[in-house]
């Protein structure tokens, strides 16, 4: 970044950081992976069944979408009948990030190293407009905001709002579970009594 | 409210200053005091030892002028002190020198251990004897960018910005009128 | 006990944050560590700067209201307030009594909410899961009241300039009287679950004690001066809006530390239900918005105004140069002081210690960084 030595009026380049900070990353590494040798089409699917039914997020609220997100979790909106029942703070422990809230230039490592430690197979909910294209932050003068975090990081659901109503986000999680695993809420615990059993196609439930 | 402040100690211990009453439902504040470079640290231990609290410091830009000194850098400081027992703000500012350097009081007050690294970050004012100069707000990278400054275009000069002088004839028509007994009341 | 060579030989950095399981925000802290025992915490910000300053020099002074609610978003409505009461003292606009009323009720049920987060989130981070669920039920009952005349949930923009931007309705009043009778019954539960447990006393009585004299030489301001005994509060020292009005008590704590503080919020959440109640019962009929000129313009030279936010103090500055966009405003938020006195506060203490005063700080740190 040495152009900003020379004189203090010069804004810093953006886009050029953000291609110097995910040109090491490991996003070819999960778009280019070819999958793996086995594959078995009903434990796949039942695999994908599971997963889908108990995403784990992992606490990355940055700025006010992350109220959002923590009253999402709380009694009245109850994010754990969706199955993230634990919001755990460990990357390796999650599979599940959803960013909320605006990504700043000295922020971005922080992400990616956060990303990078999560195993594979990982999702990633970008939570209000900050992540998705920068917000209201997004201005002529910007010289700090990257404008969304799908710069950095590939993602799966964008929930739009400043911000978003927990309904939302819950909603969020519902759309990547039918990208995930075909279906919207695949394996309810507590079903509604009076609602029709969901039928999953090439799975027998009695 | 107004006919109070000119019944305490404070506008009298900063008499050495060159100190100005201002209308404090006009301005938000009741004293401003236009600082040398030289009296930033003796207003502040002065500010210290009568019990004030630090607000803030910041600066401003605006169009560098030709005086008589030299040319200004066209950057100035702010600072704020206020009171907890009593309402009485004042707002000192100074106007930074070409070698853009200021004394720094973080000795005296701790707080503006942050609020100068803070200043140092967005305008490049540099304070002197401040113990750790490493950007606060910006990354490491960007410790040469100093964001709050203006384009050419952008700039003003001081006038534009500052009250125009009628505008505290009013007010010190009204100090005069009411000449304060300061050695009666306590502090 | 750091002077043995044991600890003096294991001295090691470690990183608190950016990501951290407390919901303070992005905050990292380097410790310098001996031990379980911390020797220099210093804090490190810039994570969320969003550059409010800059972009309130681009716009029209209009156009930077979105940007006072998401600086402190928890707390937002007292920033609305003091960017249009500045506005208002600058250029000389009036405000009807019944908006002045309004803005006061909604910024301290704003308050309430404001504390019960913290309550939260607090004991969050000492180890209790239960209190945030029954914070965030009562939250929820305040978000509902004030969805429905502001229409959001979060960052509210419900000021404009000379009033507020829609009239309340009776259902808002006799909501909002429901709401102080149900949160008063409430208050006991949490006197029984947290004030009186003996874990929490043991971890917050005699930790982070701050003496008025350090006070002072960092410009501290809110619930964590109050805690060491100075009453100083910008609603009685400074009144602005209809706040002489209407009768209210400061509580003070005894000698600083993180109990204190603590019962600081406690009471204040009480007195903040006083003062709405008072105020529903003195609301006046008439406008709420005054007549104001489409393109306001702002006369040179500077202005100060000062409103007690939730977390203390918070001024803005304002320099005018004769057109509609400000030259120049800065915002001093009252986090930013109250967090600097850390590398002081926490010399010597015990990790978990240094937990529990950052909680009781109530920091929320994208209003640091601006």
């Amino acid at each position: 970044m040495g152009e900003e030595n020379k004189s203090s009026l010069i804004q810093p380049d953006l886009e050029a950081y953000v291609e110097h900070l995910t040109s090491e990353s490991c996003k070819p590494v999960i778009e280019d992976s070819p999958g793996p040798i086995l594959r078995m089409e009903l434990s796949d699917r039942i695999l994908k069944l599971c997963q889908a039914n108990s995403l784990w997020p992992m606490t990355f609220g940055i700025a006010c979408c992350a109220i959002e997100m923590m009253g999402t979790g709380m009694a009245r909106f109850d994010i754990s009948r969706y199955g993230s029942e634990v919001f755990r703070p460990s990357p390796r422990q999650s599979d599940l990030m959803i960013v909320a809230g605006t990504v700043n230039k000295k922020l971005a490592p922080v992400l990616l190293t956060l990303f990078e430690q999560m195993p594979s197979p990982k999702w990633v909910i970008a939570l209000g407009n900050c992540a998705i294209s920068g917000g209201p932050f997004k201005v002529k003068e910007n010289y700090n905001v990257i404008e969304g975090v799908d710069k950095l990081i590939p993602v799966d659901v964008y929930v739009p709002g400043c911000p978003p109503r927990p309904e939302g986000l819950l909603e969020g999680i519902l759309k990547l579970q039918e990208k995930i695993a075909g279906v919207r809420h695949p394996l309810p615990q507590n079903r509604h009594p009076g609602s029709p059993l969901r039928k999953v196609k090439g799975l027998k439930l009695k | 409210m107004a006919q109070e402040t000119k019944i305490f100690k404070e506008d009298i211990l900063f008499h050495e200053f060159n100190t100005t009453e201002t209308d404090y439902n006009q301005r938000g504040y009741h004293l401003e005091v236009a600082l040398e470079v030289n009296q930033v640290r003796k207003f502040a231990q002065k500010a210290y030892d009568a019990g004030f609290y630090l607000v803030f410091v910041t600066g401003f830009h605006v169009l560098s002028e030709e005086t008589e000194e030299g040319t200004t850098s066209g950057l100035n400081g702010v600072y704020t002190f206020a009171r907890y027992d009593r309402l009485y703000r004042i707002k000192g500012h100074v106007s930074v020198p070409e070698d853009m350097s200021l004394p720094s009081i973080c000795d005296i007050y701790q707080g503006a251990n942050w609020h100068e690294r803070e200043t140092r970050d967005l305008y490049g004012i540099n304070f002197e004897g401040h113990p750790n100069l490493k950007p606060l707000l910006l990354s490491d990278e960007d410790r040469d960018f100093h964001p709050l400054l203006k384009e050419e275009k952008n700039l003003k000069s001081l006038e534009t910005v500052s009250w125009p002088p009628e505008a505290l004839e009013s007010v010190d028509a009204d100090a005069g009128a009411k000449a304060p007994s300061a050695d009666s009341i306590d502090s | 006990m750091l002077e043995s060579d044991f600890q003096e030989k294991n001295r090691f950095f470690l990183n608190m944050g950016p990501q951290h399981p407390s919901t303070h925000g992005v905050l990292l802290i380097v410790l310098e560590m001996s031990g379980e025992y911390v020797l220099d915490p210093q804090p490190v910000l810039g994570f969320v700067h969003r550059m409010h300053e800059k972009m309130a020099e681009s716009r029209p002074c209009v156009g930077f209201m979105p940007n006072t609610a998401r600086m402190d978003y928890v707390c937002a409505l007292p920033y609305n307030h003091g960017y249009v009461s500045l506005i208002e003292r600058k250029t000389g606009i009036e405000v009807p009594k019944r908006a002045e009323y309004i803005r006061v009720i909604t910024s301290e049920l704003n308050r309430v909410a404001s504390h019960l987060l913290w309550l939260g989130a607090y004991l969050l981070d000492l180890g209790a899961f239960t209190p945030i669920l029954y914070g965030f039920d009562d939250r929820e009952h305040i978000l509902d009241i004030l969805e429905d005349i502001t229409g959001s949930r979060l960052t509210y923009c419900y000021y404009r300039f000379g009033g507020v931007s829609r009239d309340i309705d009776d259902k808002f009043v006799a909501s909002t009287r429901a709401f102080i009778k149900r949160l008063r019954e409430r208050f006991v539960i949490y006197e029984k679950l947290v004030t009186k447990n003996i874990i929490f006393i043991k971890r917050t009585e005699n930790i982070g004690i701050v003496s008025p004299d350090m006070a002072l030489r960092y410009g501290m301001t809110g619930p964590n001066l109050r805690g060491s005994g100075i009453a100083y509060d910008v609603r009685k020292n400074e009144p602005y809006s209809v706040y002489p009005e209407i009768d209210f008590e400061v509580p003070v704590g005894a000698q600083g530390d993180c109990l204190d503080r603590y019962m600081v919020r406690i009471r204040e959440m009480e007195q903040s239900l006083r003062i709405i109640e008072q105020a529903l019962d003195q609301l006046p009929e008439g406008p709420v918005r005054a007549k104001v000129p489409k393109n306001i313009k702002l006369s040179p030279g500077d202005c100060n105004f000062a409103v007690e936010a939730a977390r203390g103090e918070l001024s803005y500055y304002l320099v005018g140069d004769g057109t509609s966009t400000p030259y120049r405003l800065k915002v001093r938020v009252p986090s930013y002081s109250n967090l600097s006195c850390l590398p002081e506060l926490g010399r010597g203490i015990l990790l978990p210690d240094l937990v529990s005063i950052l909680g009781s700080f109530d920091l929320v740190i994208p209003e640091m960084d601006r």
